[in-house]
């Protein structure tokens, strides 16, 4: 009897399949046992999926408005448009700088939410903001909540730019019960807040350990 | 006798390659998430969320098997299953960020999720095709020095061999 000429490609196919196989199950018990494993049910972007912008640096210069018709809007820009559509309220770095001075914000009427990593947070952030991670709220609802539910204004940020976790941030602390009202989400973020000359706080809450940069 | 050392070789550097881009992302899954979603892929968080959870440890797991040299064959075909069609949305992605900055192609630079962070296109794609071209030599059946089990199927149907023919002489 010849043998089969398509057996070695078949043999092939089925070890490749043995090896999706395995690695699909062992990738999915790793991400279950691995204590940074993603929650596979959960909706990590609360303001929708879809992310048209391109989040890209070019070597060479910026879209030219002139061969087009209409400028193209910047992310910060987009990200304005998105947060009206999601009935979200915004405030500029001139806004956040008042309310950071305002006497309300020690008494805890006013509070500043930090919707960027731990690493991040820990190398600088507002003083006194509270560090919220939305991808992880479990870790950081429970103290964050308190501090919410007793402030009257709230101002989420990130990393200004296209960054949209104070989005998210702000949209996950209404899902669980913040008035909408209360929530403010500056567009501006960390960046321009340090552009502007302001201070920053390294490592914990309140640690004291502040930085000024000059303008 | 050298080519199959250089496959030996580029199969190493094939597995170490997809061992470091896989636990580069599975130690930041979120970042990872975020990258994927950029390329508008998928419309369900389900099926996002899984796609960026699983990717990482997959990579990982093929990356371990060409370093011992298991399944090598079988492995190569599901890193071309990768490669491929990641070259082309990434490629994709390029050509709408060329287009929205106005650009020269080789410009553009982004992060496209690979684990190595922000990257010039060409050079992206210049890898992508070596690492294609590797796994199409391996898929030749190269590279079979220094393997701990190379071919997982002739193990397999020679042990069913052995327990048909045992059967048959129980009868």
């Amino acid at each position: 009897m010849a043998p089969d000429r398509w057996q070695p490609v078949r043999n092939v196919l089925l070890e490749a399949l043995l090896v999706a196989a395995a690695g699909i199950v062992l990738a999915f018990g790793a991400n279950l046992v691995s204590p940074r494993g993603l929650v596979l049910t959960r909706n990590y972007f609360p303001a929708g999926i879809s992310r048209p912008v391109p989040a890209a640096t070019g070597a060479g210069s910026p879209r030219d408005s002139a061969s087009t018709n209409l400028p193209a809007p910047s992310p910060a820009q987009m990200l304005a448009a998105r947060l009206k559509e999601q009935g979200l309220q915004t405030v500029d770095g001139r806004q956040a700088a008042q309310l950071f001075h305002d006497l309300r914000f020690q008494q805890g009427s006013i509070a500043f939410i930090d919707a960027r990593d731990e690493q991040q947070y820990r190398q600088g952030h507002i003083p006194g903001a509270c560090e919220f991670d939305p991808y992880y709220p479990e870790k950081y609802l429970p103290t964050v909540l308190p501090v919410c539910q007793a402030a009257e204004q709230i101002v989420v940020y990130c990393n200004g730019g296209d960054c949209d976790d104070s989005e998210s941030a702000a949209i996950l602390l209404r899902d669980v019960g913040i008035a909408n009202r209360k929530l403010f989400v500056y567009t501006g973020g960390l960046p321009e807040w340090i552009t502007n000359g302001l201070p920053v706080e390294i490592g914990g809450r309140n640690s004291g350990n502040l930085r000024t940069t000059n303008k | 006798m050298a080519a199959d050392t250089f496959a030996v070789l580029a199969r190493w550097l094939l597995g170490a390659v997809f061992l470091y881009l896989g636990l580069n992302k599975a130690l930041h899954p979120v970042e990872f998430l975020k990258l994927v979603r950029q390329y508008d892929l998928v419309q369900s968080s389900l099926l996002l969320n899984s796609i960026a959870a699983a990717l990482p440890w997959f990579e990982i797991f093929c990356g371990l098997l060409l370093l011992a040299g298991v399944a090598v064959r079988g492995t190569a075909v599901m890193l071309i299953v990768m490669l491929v069609p990641f070259t082309v949305i990434v490629f994709r992605r390029a050509l709408i960020i060329q287009s929205a900055l106005a650009i020269p192609f080789c410009a553009v630079k982004f992060d496209c999720g690979c684990g190595t962070g922000e990257v010039f296109i060409c050079r992206k794609l210049l890898e992508n095709c070596l690492l294609i071209l590797f796994s199409i030599w391996l898929l030749a059946g190269y590279g079979r020095k220094l393997c701990v089990r190379h071919t997982l199927m002739s193990c397999i149907a020679k042990t069913s061999l052995i327990k048909e023919g045992r059967s048959n002489g129980s009868i």
